[in-house]
């Protein structure tokens, strides 16, 4: 369905990454590997420094010790600008679309770096795959629901047709059934479609589903890793949501 | 004419030139959150640099003003570069930012005295025929100042509204994050913005020394008032809210002369500006940004 | 000879005007962290009104050729008094402009418009002052009496002057180094924070600016009884920004810096330039000035920002100075804080300090005594909080919708929910910090929806915040010492009667404070500025800074943030102690296992919405809680 909407995915890899601010480490030692046709998701209680993680591969938090590479190409610590010239699409999870702007110039933001003949043709994949913006073309996007604001945001992010989707709980203060919806028809079909997405989400048992590997992060570090299979039946999984009750 | 018509028509005159400089002057905020209150002393420099060229090199002063546009231009972009933006690097509270605006502006006003002495100047310039529009009239000088703001003002709405420039200047506004996430080089958008903004700071101030007649180094010192008081009436770093700041502040400015005392001119510019501070600050019709 | 004793003479005058006037000022900006870009009309309105209070009726004196309001012949002092009067007065208008809500900078362009308007005002408006021409033949104290132009009489003029200066100096180190004085800084450093500590933001803001117009209004007066005329030109805006330049210079919230700068900037500058020998070009010379002064500006706040007299740390702690770093006086201190004692905030690698900090001292004692809380605890179990449907949106999004909860009392309640679930921003309506879109709050009976934050702190509705909010130059025992409240220095009336006044208590509010710190093992960094503290160590003091300011209900806003799993459970066990010595407390935390520890109930709200309350066993049998935290 959106063979044409990104393009084949690159592989993104941290090796013993970490990071955070001050010089002072929010998330210690981890590896990630996300590769094309998957999704590949970070899960944890809140605090656990996902969101930390995931600026610190886009350029947004610099990056203590450890190496970010897209494609083959190091990226630790370049800029965000220069990360997107190389095919990665950051979506944060808050202030995620320019709220002044209307719905269409959000999109054209979207595809700053694409050639100008270009834009209208991606325009037009991207409403392809969001139907619901071609009604609000002209709405600022400050006053979208909330649902309709993050397609807005993943479309922006699709203007370029990126090779990697970074997305930061992408279904935060969404109604559950957008958020399923979000999770199991867009996302994983992201990944369907060839591209790599790697996917925080707080929503983890959703995460699970749409996902071929999941990261439990607690307390700055990955605390379980694997196939989804595996961990929803791991007791330690829950625990590091719910706590172990007695145990401290 | 009526007492009326002719001051409406002076305030569209003071309202030309003020949303000039208004437009400049809030898309600095806009992109770097900059009370820049040097821009006064920009306009005052760049309208001398336009006198230079037009007394002593003997350039038409239509032909000159490019030279004051290009003076605004440079000097803007140089100071937003090598004294705003290092002093926002470390962090330091707004106020202290308004603080080294003023040391700015200082240096701008007087360090133009020092060199051009407190002796008053005019363009050699004619003001041309006279016009009867609508009941009021208007030299030619005149109906050129208005009808450069029109033009000024259609070219930032296209700039903003239609290029890739202008959205980009918008989206580091709004979000300097998330436009970086979609590849816009921010840095070099500020600095463009600044080019641009200190050329309008540099046409304001030429156009506002012709419209005067005759000037002197310290002429803008107070035109800040006004422009602080348009662009709080209009909502800061709005360009729109600018220039319909600007338009109501230099209209009543001219009918507070006409009705109430020229003497206190300034003064209901003052009244606007303490009313929005204390009651509105983000403009008549803004809101305050969340994050 | 005598030229130059004359011109000695006056430039001792001009240098105690100078010197008066930046003390002020810097009372104002150093202190009290309120950039007052007007400051040059409350000198100004002093220097008229001790004019035309000295000066006879404008229609009989020297002819009638100048106009002005009063004319009333007074002798001396009385213009002088008038004239530091009308400076207090005229700051009243101005508290609406500095009140809480203004961003720092818009309120200084705001003052500084103000400044300008009055200039112009003043200048147009005839029959107020005379207009732009301004008043002269101003006469001057006692000329009837004793020749003004003799140079006994400038002498004594110029001792006045300096005894006013010197009197000054210390009526203001008076105020600073009072408890006021310390409210003042911590407002400086974080209002929002003082305003929740209990602290009446709007009238210190007033009242320093009271202070201040008052000592600009008598400096005023000085300095036109000497030059006998005062015009508008004197007073224009950048008048302001030379002294704003003299305390940079100097050095913000440091008097003696104040005074230094006042010698350097505007008393130097002046003087200097007089020596130049005129030029061709009669504006160079002045023109050059304000160049210096510009460039002066801009070189202090990058080169060296706190100016040549940096603002001092006070020592308080009463082992005297040189506690400040190791030298524990305890027996009991705990070991491992030699470890760190020298360096602060970051160990090295790996090692995070904060999983050493040893709050062991606090077993051993009482909070009831060191709270100075009611013998007998009050009875758990009443409803001590309760609210109604409290709803929040920001610009049309709503956050927080229809939250009813009930808290009781001497109960650790937890506020838990996913990210976004509207937990802080519902801590924070029930401090005050936000106000609520609709619904209600009650606590002990009474509806406090619309009380301000100040007062229910005042109430015993005491809160934390999330963010580190140390007032950062402010030592750590200065820190907890401000919260205490109901000081009888902690006000401008209290600080002006001395030391002798609220002295013994402020010695005993250090004691307990001391007390608190040896409690949580961090006395030895009781006069280490808060900022330079460890992530943990900052919360620390947040939380001694709260408990001290006598909460009845402790509102903790993720008080184990960013904080090492080891002290987050030594934290928790403390709270629990303190539940038991009768105070309750609501805290938002997103780490679970806490939650499970120490807390009961737990209310669990997502999405702005209250989903569930009971114990943490209970609620983690509950679908919804499941749901709402591993959605699926």
């Amino acid at each position: 369905m959106s063979a044409e909407l990104s393009t084949a995915g690159q592989v993104l890899t941290a090796h013993q990454v970490s990071a955070g601010y001050d010089g002072r480490a929010i998330v210690q030692g981890i590896d990630v590997e996300a590769t094309p046709g998957r999704v590949v998701s970070i899960v944890g209680p809140n605090g656990s420094g996902k969101s930390t993680l995931l600026k610190s591969l886009v350029g947004v938090v610099p990056v203590l010790a450890g190496r970010v590479s897209v494609g083959g190409v190091d990226i630790t610590n370049e800029p965000p600008e220069r990360v997107a010239t190389l095919g990665v699409g950051y979506v944060p999870q808050v202030d995620d679309v320019f709220t002044p702007l209307t719905v269409k110039e959000n999109l054209e933001i979207g595809g700053y770096l694409l050639a100008r003949q270009r834009v209208p043709e991606r325009m037009a994949a991207v409403l392809e795959f969001f139907p619901r913006l071609k009604s609000m073309m002209s709405r600022k996007a400050g006053k979208l629901s909330g649902g309709e604001r993050k397609m807005l945001a993943m479309g922006r992010v699709l203007m370029l047709a990126p090779s990697v989707l970074v997305l930061d709980e992408p279904t935060a203060n969404l109604a559950p059934l957008v958020a399923t919806q979000l999770l199991e028809e867009y996302i994983r079909g992201f990944a369907d479609a060839g591209s790599t997405v790697l996917l925080v989400e707080q929503r983890a048992k959703a995460a699970l589903r749409i996902s071929d590997h999941t990261l439990v992060l607690g307390g700055g570090r990955v605390v379980l890793s694997g196939a989804p299979a595996q961990l929803a039946d791991n007791p330690v999984f829950v625990e590091s949501f719910l706590g172990g009750g007695t145990r401290h | 004419m009526s007492v009326f018509l002719s001051s409406l028509g002076f305030g569209i005159i003071s309202a030309a030139v003020l949303a000039i400089a208004t437009v400049g002057f809030t898309m600095q905020f806009a992109v770097t959150n900059v009370l820049n209150l040097a821009y006064g002393s920009v306009m005052i420099n760049s309208a001398f640099v336009t006198y230079y060229l037009n007394a002593h090199l003997g350039l038409n002063a239509w032909v000159a003003l490019l030279g004051g546009v290009a003076t605004g231009s440079v000097a803007s972009y140089l100071l937003n570069r090598f004294v705003y933006t290092p002093f926002q690097r470390r962090h330091l509270a707004p106020i202290t930012i308004v603080i080294v605006a003023l040391g700015v502006d200082l240096c701008g006003t007087f360090g133009l005295q020092a060199i051009v002495g407190g002796s008053y100047f005019s363009y050699r310039q004619s003001l041309g025929r006279e016009w009867h529009v609508l009941g009021m009239y208007y030299s030619t000088l005149q109906l050129t100042i208005i009808a450069i703001a029109l033009g000024v003002m259609l070219a930032v709405a296209w700039l903003l509204k239609y290029t890739r420039l202008g959205k980009a200047m918008r989206a580091t506004s709004a979000n300097p994050n998330l436009a970086r996430n979609s590849g816009v080089r921010t840095d070099r958008v500020i600095s463009t913005t600044w080019l641009i903004s200190g050329a309008l700071a540099g046409l304001a101030g030429t156009v506002f020394a012709m419209n005067t007649g005759v000037f002197e180094a310290t002429s803008a010192q107070l035109y800040i008032v006004l422009l602080l008081a348009a662009m709080f009436l209009g909502g800061p770093g709005e360009p729109y809210g600018a220039m319909l700041g600007a338009a109501i502040i230099g209209v009543a400015t001219e009918l507070s002369a006409a009705f109430i005392n020229p003497q206190y001119k300034m003064v209901i510019a003052f009244v606007i500006l303490l009313g929005m501070l204390m009651f509105r600050p983000f403009g008549l019709f803004g809101s305050e940004r969340t994050a | 000879m005598s030229a130059i004793l004359f011109y000695l003479a006056t430039i001792i005058v001009y240098g105690a005007v100078d010197a008066m006037a930046c003390l002020a000022l810097n009372v104002e900006f150093g202190f009290a962290g309120l950039s007052n870009f007007g400051f040059i009309i409350f000198q100004a309105v002093g220097a008229y009104v001790a004019a035309t209070l000295s000066m006879g009726p404008w229609r009989t004196s020297n002819g009638g050729f100048q106009e002005y309001v009063f004319g009333w012949h007074l002798p001396w002092p009385f213009p002088w008094i008038g004239a530091a009067l009308a400076g207090g007065l005229l700051a009243l208008p101005f508290v609406f402009l500095v009140g809480k809500r203004l961003r720092g900078d818009f309120a200084a362009v705001g003052l500084l418009v103000s400044a300008v308007l009055l200039n112009q005002l003043v200048n147009n408006f005839v029959p107020l002052f005379n207009g732009a021409a301004g008043v002269s033949i101003v006469p001057a104290p006692f000329q009837g009496i004793w020749n003004p132009q003799g140079l006994g009489y400038q002498f004594a003029y110029g001792a006045v002057a300096v005894v006013l200066c010197v009197a000054t100096y210390f009526l203001l180190r008076r105020v600073t180094e009072s408890p006021y004085g310390r409210s003042l800084r911590a407002m400086r450093d974080n209002d929002v924070v003082a305003d929740s500590l209990g602290k009446n933001i709007r009238l210190q803001r007033t009242s320093i600016m009271v202070l201040g117009g008052a000592i600009a209004g008598l400096s005023g007066a000085i300095l036109v009884g000497f030059i006998n005329l005062w015009a508008p030109g004197a007073w224009g805006y950048a008048e302001t920004i030379v002294l704003f330049a003299a305390i940079i210079v100097g050095g913000a919230g440091n008097h003696k810096g104040a005074v230094l700068g006042a010698i350097l900037v505007p008393l130097g500058f002046e003087e200097v330039t007089r020596f130049i020998p005129p030029l061709s070009n009669p504006s160079l010379v002045p023109a050059l000035e304000w160049v210096a002064i510009g460039l002066l500006i801009i070189l202090f706040l990058w080169f060296r920002p706190d100016g040549i007299l940096p603002e001092r740390r006070r020592i308080l702690s009463m082992s005297g100075p040189g506690s400040g770093s190791g030298s524990g006086s305890s027996a009991a201190e705990p070991a491992p804080d030699a470890v760190f004692g020298g360096a602060l905030g970051r160990a090295s690698d790996g090692a995070d300090p904060d999983a050493l900090i040893n709050l062991g001292n606090l077993d051993s004692m009482d909070f009831r005594e060191l709270l100075r809380l009611d013998p007998a605890p009050p009875d758990a179990g009443p409803v001590i909080m309760r609210t109604e449907g409290l709803t929040r949106a920001f610009n049309g999004v709503t956050v927080v919708e229809d939250v009813s909860i009930e808290i009781h009392r001497g109960r650790l309640t937890g506020l838990i929910g996913p990210n976004g679930a509207g937990k802080s921003t519902t801590l924070a309506m029930l401090a005050g910090t936000l106000a609520p879109t609709a619904g209600r709050i009650f606590y002990e009976g009474r509806d406090i929806t619309s009380m301000p934050s100040n007062r229910r702190a005042g109430a015993g509705l005491v809160r934390t915040f999330q963010l580190a909010s140390e007032f950062k130059k402010l030592t750590v025992l200065e820190n907890l010492v401000s919260a205490i409240p109901d000081q009888s220095g902690d006000s401008l009336t209290g600080a002006l009667r001395g030391r002798r006044y609220w002295g013994a208590e402020d010695r005993a509010n250090i004691e307990r404070a001391t007390e608190m710190l040896h409690g949580f093992g961090l006395r030895q960094y009781a006069d280490t500025y808060a900022g330079a503290l460890s992530g943990g160590q900052r919360r620390l003091v947040e939380i001694m800074r709260a408990l001290l300011a006598r909460p009845t209900l402790l509102l903790l806003d993720e008080p184990m943030a960013g904080v090492h799993p080891n002290l987050a459970h030594k934290i928790g066990d403390q709270l629990t102690r303190l539940v038991e010595a009768g105070m309750t407390i609501v805290m938002v935390e997103h780490e679970l296992s806490i939650m499970d520890a120490f807390c009961d109930p737990v209310i669990v709200l997502a999405e702005g919405r209250v989903l569930a309350e009971g114990t943490m066993a209970e609620l983690r049998a509950k679908p919804e809680v499941v749901e709402a935290y591993l959605v699926g």
